[in-house]
């Protein structure tokens, strides 16, 4: 029976059927095998691909000859090209049948997906290598890199060795170049001072005539030992501001007055060639300066005998305006001379430089004098700068603080010093230098003692009578005057003697220091730790430093007391009487008293007369306290007897501290003092 | 240990599918001090060669054969990392198979001799249309596009390629290697391409002399 299956069936086949010719052409074909493009008269090996074409005779002629199954056959279809497994068996009519699979295809088209999926694998696993040979290429050049930098850094730090050996060494030059030239310089200007004496006296002919050619050898010579002197001045000038020795002289003064000084200096200098010099009228607007007078005067000296000589007709303007900022002023000296090229504008404020001109070799300069105007403008807190044109002229313009920064800083030093802070003990500093005093504010900054700054002797002197402090620092080489004096003063009177001294030297004066009763000694530079260590001893030897009687009969408001200055400087006396209170006055010498106003045994009169009989007594200063309500004559009285007069209500640390400290000033320090009284500076408060 | 050797316990190794054997007997030849070129030539494209013909002479099914390739790509990925380099030339390729040719295992190969040879290389993998391997050129900026091609019957697609590159990249230069060159020696003539070779390493010594000694100009 014949299976008649419907064309939509044959669809789903994948089996093939062909009868072949003995040539392998087709014959017969069944739907399938129709469509692999193997229709009747086609040579099968004419639609094969190359490799299998290379298969089919063997295939064929096995199959001509019996049954030959299972072989691989690559179909190159309509469809494109088709992997079949086939077999063959002979008819006996000579025809051959063959019959095809196409599972295989469908096996080849899995199969080319894993491929693919291997082939994406193959690519990443060499992505990945190419990246770890880069990783590792990158690790290679970090590696050389780092071993370049330490190289490099190994360099960095043998030159860095080598750097500071040649500053080192170029330091000690320069110090010895600045001891020579200090040295060199005065041993000159003596010779020269006696040459140029010599030479006027011959010049004023006191030992005899001269005739025209005597008078005019004697004029250049004393030309020629003028020049050398400036010369000399300005190397001295130079090696003092290098060496940091240039102490700075403030005060305040009207610019009018400084330019009517300059003026009449120059006015014999001034050429006969018609060059005018004018010093222009400060605008009136303009305050007084406060700060070095004498160096804004050498400044504008040197400037201004460089213009008179650089200018040849026209003149030089010297004037003075408001600086660029508030509370800066501009000093400007503009002259209509030979001018300064572009490039030489900084090179002439270099020592020794000296701009190539014909004037320049008629004229006489040490070369040093803008490079010291420079200087001294830096040491104003300022600038010098110049504006010329070649042939036009220049202006040099010096912008200085109106108020150099030191006496501001001195004034807020000074202005703090006034009020004292009744949490930390003052501490006298007597010191010249400006700089060493804000040094040593910084250092007690932030610690218990509060800086009093004496600039001189004389301020110290003064200050120590209106104020005890709790300790004395005191500089001994201070300028002009020996502090040596002032030590001995200060341990030989009673009053002083018991306030601690530490002297501060540039060298070690130790022995001397201890012998005149300095109770510390210290040599140049010291540290702050050091510092507030040794005053903080120095208190704690001493003892306490003021001594506070309280005379109260309450128990509970003595108490208050004691507690109040618990943590001071103060120590604590206590009385219950008016008996006691004035014995313990006379024996124990307190600084000050604090008197209640009712006592047991009389009141704060009897006390106050009996204080005021006994000279050991009488000047220390009494703050009345009270918790009862006073008469206006009551008060009235007491103020004139007492310092001051507050209630118990009122009475916390802060104003126990302030009126012991105001008793304190007020009462000269409360003993001994000649001169000092309490007369008519009582107060009430509260009361 | 020689390389026919090597060769055949590599064949076995494929046509057994082991791959761990396949990998040792990779070991064994850099341990002899076998060049990875030999390695490459005379053990794994030999084998590749050798198992061809095995299914011509039906004994193995195309199952079997993809296998082996397996195995082929596997012993190239081992042997990827111990590829000695030229230093870098400054010439960047792309490599492709043109449409329709799944071999992609001797454009790997070639890939590989590039990278040897201290060519910079992108490879793009079998069967690539021609819009991919322009894409790819205008990414990678290649100065070389190489084609790889083992069966005649994808030459047209390759001639498609090649027209189109030269129409849109004419600066492009053009080099194809692979078993069907050998059979199209004409026709490359008139393709005017750079360079041929069947052999990867022919090719790549070709397209070196080619470029010129100095490297990227």
């Amino acid at each position: 029976m014949t299976l008649d299956v419907p064309a939509r069936v044959q669809q789903l086949r994948s089996e093939f059927v062909l009868a072949l010719d003995g040539q392998g052409a087709v014959v017969q074909a069944d739907p399938v095998g129709r469509r692999l493009g193997l229709e009747p008269g086609v040579r099968v090996p004419d639609r094969l691909d190359a490799g299998s074409r290379l298969k089919w005779d063997d295939f064929f002629a096995r199959a001509r000859k019996g049954s030959t199954p299972g072989w691989e056959l690559c179909v190159e279809a309509p469809e494109g090209a088709v992997l079949v497994r086939v077999g063959g068996a002979p008819e006996d009519d000579g025809r051959v049948w063959l019959v095809g699979s196409l599972v295989p295809q469908e096996f080849e088209a899995v199969m080319g997906q894993v491929r693919q999926a291997m082939a994406e694998i193959a690519d990443m696993h060499r992505t990945a290598a190419q990246q770890q040979r880069a990783l590792s290429a990158r690790n290679q050049e970090l590696a050389e890199l780092n071993r370049q930098l330490e190289d490099s850094s190994r360099g960095m730090r043998v030159l860095h060795h080598e750097v500071e050996e040649k500053s080192d060494s170029l330091r000690r030059m320069s110090e010895v170049k600045s001891r020579l030239v200090s040295n060199v310089s005065h041993e000159f200007r003596t010779p020269l001072n006696s040459i140029l004496g010599l030479t006027r006296m011959l010049l004023s002919r006191v030992d005899g005539d001269l005739n025209d050619e005597q008078e005019k050898q004697l004029q250049y010579i004393r030309r020629s030992a003028e020049s050398l002197t400036e010369l000399v001045n300005d190397v001295l000038d130079l090696s003092k501001l290098e060496a940091g020795k240039v102490a700075l002289r403030t005060g305040s003064f009207p610019v009018a007055e400084l330019f009517s000084a300059l003026r009449g200096i120059f006015k014999p200098l001034v050429p006969e060639s018609g060059v005018e010099l004018v010093f222009e009228d400060p605008p009136p607007e303009l305050p007084e300066l406060d700060t070095d007078e004498n160096k804004i005067s050498q400044v504008l000296k040197n400037l201004v005998s460089n213009a008179l000589k650089f200018t040849e007709a026209g003149s030089v303007r010297v004037r003075v305006r408001p600086g660029s900022q508030p509370d800066r002023v501009i000093f400007e000296v503009q002259d209509t001379g030979i001018g300064i090229a572009p490039e030489d504008q900084e090179r002439i404020f270099e020592e020794f430089s000296q701009v190539e001109h014909p004037i320049q070799r008629k004229v006489k300069g040490s070369g040093l004098g803008l490079s010291l105007c420079r200087r001294l403008a830096t040491i104003l807190g300022g600038e010098l700068s110049v504006e010329s044109e070649p042939e036009q002229g220049s202006t040099f313009r010096m912008e200085i603080p109106r108020v150099h920064p030191e006496v501001q800083e001195m004034d807020r030093l000074d202005q703090e010093a006034t009020q004292l802070d009744p949490s930390r003990s003052p501490v006298l500093v007597v010191e010249d230098d400006r700089q060493t005093l804000f040094l040593y504010e910084r250092y007690l900054r932030g610690s218990g003692f509060q800086v009093i700054p004496a600039r001189s002797l004389e301020e110290g002197r003064r200050k120590i009578e209106t104020l005890r402090p709790a300790a004395v620092v005191l500089d001994i080489m201070l300028d002009g005057e020996s502090s040596w004096g002032f030590l001995r003063e200060l341990k030989d009177k009673a009053a002083t003697r018991d306030i601690p001294v530490l002297v501060v030297t540039v060298t070690n004066r130790e022995h001397k220091a201890r012998a005149l009763g300095a109770d510390e000694f210290c040599v140049k530079p010291m540290e702050r730790e050091w510092l507030i260590r040794r005053l903080e001893n120095l208190g704690r030897y001493r003892g306490v430093i003021e001594r506070v009687l309280v005379i109260d009969d309450d128990e509970v408001s003595r108490y208050l007391v004691r507690k109040m200055l618990a943590d001071t400087s103060y120590q604590v006396i206590e009385a219950e009487d008016v008996h006691d209170g004035v014995r313990k006055a006379q024996t124990e010498r307190p600084h000050v008293i604090f008197l209640d106003f009712v006592l047991p045994t009389g009141t704060a009169f009897d006390v106050l007369d009996a204080l005021k009989i006994d000279p050991r007594t009488r000047n220390i200063p009494v703050v009345i306290q009270t918790s009862k309500q006073l008469t206006e004559e009551e008060v009235q009285t007491l103020s004139r007897e007492s310092t001051s007069v507050i209630s118990k209500q009122s009475l916390s640390r802060e104003v126990a501290i302030a009126r012991i400290r105001e008793a304190l000033l007020q009462g000269g320090l409360g003993h001994g003092i000649e001169g000092s009284g309490v007369e008519g500076r009582g107060r009430a408060e509260g009361a | 240990m020689d390389v026919e050797t090597l060769r055949d316990a590599f064949l076995d190794a494929q046509l057994s599918g082991d791959r761990r054997q396949s990998i040792r007997v990779m070991d064994e030849g850099l341990g002899c001090g076998i060049s990875v070129k030999d390695l490459h030539l005379g053990v794994i494209q030999d084998a590749q060669y050798q198992v061809g013909r095995l299914w011509e002479r039906n004994e193995i099914t195309v199952a079997r054969e993809h296998v082996a390739s397996a195995i082929a790509q596997l012993a190239l990925a081992h042997l990827y990392p111990h590829l000695p380099r030229n230093a870098a030339n400054g010439w960047r390729v792309l490599l492709a198979c043109p449409t329709g040719e799944q071999h992609e295992l001797p454009a790997r190969l070639a890939s590989d001799f590039m990278e040897m040879a201290g060519f910079d290389v992108a490879f793009t993998g079998a069967d690539t249309p021609e819009s991919a391997v322009l894409e790819g050129l205008r990414e990678t900026d290649a100065h070389v596009l190489a084609l790889s091609i083992t069966v005649t019957h994808h030459w047209p697609a390759l001639e498609r390629t090649v027209h189109g590159v030269k129409a849109a990249l004419p600066a492009v230069r053009l080099v194809v290697g692979g078993r069907a060159v050998r059979e199209r020696e004409q026709s490359l003539a008139e393709l005017g391409v750079l360079c041929s070779a069947e052999r990867a390493d022919v090719l790549v010594e070709r397209l070196v002399a080619e470029l010129g000694e100095g490297g990227r100009s």
